[in-house]
């Protein structure tokens, strides 16, 4: 044991040393905020309010509509805190504003001459955009909206529902029902969703807890590219020079082979490790830009799964890494056999989907239970509807015995291996390899 | 090519000398690699305290041996005895290792490195550090201690190489090829080394096909062809065994002697000296006779077999 423990130190104060190293921890996430924040905050920045006109017959229609449209961009915005767990529920619209700025101006003049003066003004960046809502328009249920691009999707939506909100009161009224029994009829049912965990009801939607499952997704990703990679490659040269034979001679080939695996983990726990603190520390000022964020409401028990499957995960792939390194003689090679490791990651996350929707069914729960998938799908699950404890139980009894045997043939093949220079071994005299009791 | 007088006498795998408590000892051991015979039927016995080489040519099955000696492959059949017991786990500490190819770590640094090799033997972190630096000091790599292996020039990486293998304070070193790249200043140094550790009592095994280092170093050899032992044992009895069959003749003058086909069965022609070999029953005295009544003769001496025909002569011979 203490020479498993002499690699692991080993291996983790080579890769933790280097420069490289500290510029991917410290740096990365830097990287990560400005890209995901960065192209949000200059869409909106630097650009000058959105001008449009809105053009009816009658001024106090033009009124309405305006209003209805400010309150309508405001409301979008409170709908996507609603979830946040402490949200004020006395918080002012005013202190909300809009993501984008609009000054809305009214015109009665529903004219063939005041249409071409402001297609000319659209042209000439005078103004954004007009909507024509001439009562003929509305009669006739053809209203038009004329800017230089096409407006936003999720912006057309607001603003015609906003603006059929508006004209649907207007028949109402002409049909003799006035505003305040308007909206009783006419308010809507939200449904609100309320999860069932153990006979406790928590809320939470389902944006953040997909936005859960893509992190660890992306992170896993992530880390088993990075990592996995460097010990297929550290596996290579020691078989490449010679000192895999010095160190056979004091160690067995196992413990060099775990050390490694656990040494290069540790590094990546590391990194992982600095980046949670990192993202703690940066996490308040970032979730007060981006509402989205304060979505995630992690549960303990959630966390815990995180931290298993994610470095159960990790261990998995990096160990088929080491056994690829173990049986090639190159890097080429060794890159010509990664699909074995890719294809199992890329195949969990095309699954996601399906088991997200349904994580109940037979094939999902079975699907869950196979090792290369697990770390993905059986997360995805805990995430999305707790399992039956026994699921959980038996898919990471499963993870682990595939782990610790996958480590031993790769420390068999990579001790044997190393003692045949050159020659590539096809897939029998592996088999054989294999089977030698001891070397 | 010629033969010698007398033939080889000895068998091809004497009965391994398990009365005393050889330090490493072999017993027909065997070794495949799936149809390939790497060592076949093997038995050597290498004395404590004594420098013992295994020489033959590329592909023998020197380094299996080695390798099996120290553990990394097991045989298929046949038994490693060292220390007297068989081959334990536990023993690996009392080995040092010396790979034929440097095998150290790039990007280590070289004190760190042996370190570490020393704790992977057992030794404690303090200790090792102690050892580490007044072995480099010995070495004048001081100054080297704490940069990158790589950074350091071939001949000092051998070097540290060499430190690593003999940190621990093993009682069996094992080389593969230690002299093979070295220069002639270096392969002194090493030479030197290999002497001082055998007269403190450790034993010292070493593959090797120079011949000229085997003769001047070993005690005891063993000659591997085709994994089989071809010569083993004692290196001046396994010469003795050869007779003394070469003379070799400074002169200047009259070479018809050498012409004397009863004599001279073959020579070769160095241009300093002629190396004679005798004819099968030439008396040296008579040839000398013959020499000195035509040519002015500076320098006869007559020569025990040297190694390196000993081996040509063994590998030719039919198997």
């Amino acid at each position: 044991m203490r020479n498993m423990w002499l690699i692991i130190r080993r291996e983790y104060l080579e890769r933790v040393r280097t420069r490289s190293f500290l510029i991917l921890t410290l740096l990365l996430p830097g990287i990560m905020t400005v890209v995901m924040i960065l192209p949000a905050k200059l869409a909106t920045m630097g650009d000058k309010a959105q001008h449009i006109v809105v053009v009816t017959s009658s001024p106090q229609l033009g009124e309405t509509v305006r209003q209805r449209f400010l309150a309508a961009l405001t409301t979008a915005e409170e709908d996507d805190d609603e979830d946040k767990p402490d949200a004020n529920a006395n918080t002012d619209a005013a202190k909300k504003k809009p993501e984008q700025d609009y000054v809305i101006d009214v015109d009665s003049n529903a004219t063939e001459a005041e249409r071409a003066a402001l297609r000319d003004k659209v042209t000439s960046q005078a103004i954004d955009g007009f909507l024509w809502l001439s009562d003929d328009a509305i009669a006739s249920g053809k209203v038009t909206w004329t800017s230089r691009s096409m407006a936003g999707f999720g912006q057309r939506t607001l603003l015609s529902q906003a603006l059929n909100h508006v004209i649907e009161y207007e028949r109402l009224a002409k049909n003799g029902v006035n505003a305040t029994e308007a909206d009783l009829v006419l308010t809507p049912v939200k449904v609100e969703a309320v999860r069932l965990e153990r006979g406790r009801e928590s809320k939470g939607s389902g944006g953040g807890k997909l936005l859960e499952v893509v992190i660890m997704v992306m992170l896993l990703y992530m880390a088993v590219l990075l990592y996995g990679i460097s010990v297929m490659r550290s596996v290579l040269e020691e078989k490449n020079s010679r000192i895999l034979e010095v160190l056979l001679s004091s160690a067995s080939s196992t413990e060099l082979m775990v050390g490694k695996l656990l040494g290069v983990g540790a590094v990546g726990l590391t990194q992982i490790l600095v980046w949670v603190v990192m993202a703690g520390a940066f996490a308040l000022p970032a979730m007060a830009m981006q509402p989205s964020f304060s979505e995630l409401q992690i549960s303990p028990g959630v966390l815990v799964a995180f931290a298993a499957f994610f470095l159960l995960g990790y261990l998995l792939y990096s160990t088929m890494y080491a056994a690829i390194g173990a049986i090639t003689t190159t890097e080429q090679e060794g890159q010509q056999l990664q699909f074995i490791v890719v294809i199992p990651l890329v195949l969990s996350v095309f699954m996601l989907n399906p088991v997200v929707r349904t994580p109940d069914a037979p094939a999902m729960v079975w699907l869950s239970m196979v090792p290369f998938f697990a770390p993905i799908l059986m997360y995805a699950r805990i995430v999305v509807q707790t399992p039956p404890v026994w699921q959980i139980a038996l898919s990471l009894v499963v993870l682990i015995g595939t782990i610790a045997g996958i480590m031993v043939l790769c420390a068999r093949i990579y001790r044997i291996g190393v003692l045949i220079y050159g020659k590539r071994p096809n897939l029998p005299e592996i088999l054989k390899w294999i089977k030698y009791a001891k070397a | 090519m010629a033969t010698l007088q007398t033939p080889i006498a000895r068998s091809s795998n004497p009965a391994p000398n398990s009365g005393a408590a050889g330090t490493v000892v072999l017993s027909n051991v065997r070794k495949c690699y799936g149809d390939f015979v790497a060592v076949d039927n093997l038995s050597l016995s290498i004395q404590p305290g004594s420098i013992y080489g295994l020489l033959g040519p590329n592909g023998a099955g020197k380094t299996s041996t080695l390798r099996m000696i120290i553990g990394i492959i097991l045989p298929d059949s046949g038994q490693v005895t060292v220390f007297g017991e068989p081959l334990r786990r536990e023993h690996k500490e009392q080995f040092g290792y010396l790979p034929e190819e440097r095998g150290l770590y790039k990007k280590m640094k070289v004190l760190e490195h042996l370190v570490l090799l020393a704790q992977l033997k057992g030794l404690s972190s303090a200790e090792a550090h102690k050892r580490a630096q007044s072995w480099c000091e010995r070495f004048e790599l001081s100054a080297w201690t704490g940069k990158k292996v790589e950074e350091l020039s071939k001949g000092m990486q051998q070097k540290v190489q060499f430190i690593g293998s003999i940190l621990h304070d093993p009682k069996l070193i094992i080389m593969d090829e230690p002299f093979s790249g070295l220069d002639p200043a270096s392969a002194v140094s090493l030479k030197d080394a290999m002497l001082e550790l055998a007269k403190s009592g450790k034993t010292v095994l070493f593959s090797t096909h120079r011949m000229d280092q085997a003769e001047k170093l070993c005690s005891s050899i063993c000659l591997i062809n085709h994994g089989r032992a071809v010569l083993e044992g004692d290196l001046s009895q396994i010469k003795a065994g050869y007779g003394y069959n070469n003379v070799q003749i400074k002169y200047e003058g009259d070479a018809s002697f050498l012409k004397e086909t009863r004599l001279v069965q073959s020579f070769n022609d160095y241009g300093n000296y002629v190396e004679a070999r005798l004819a099968p029953g030439a008396d040296t005295q008579e040839l000398l006779r013959l020499a000195s009544a035509g040519a002015r003769v500076s320098k006869f001496e007559v020569m025990e077999p040297s190694l390196e025909e000993i081996f040509i002569a063994a590998v030719s011979k039919p198997a």
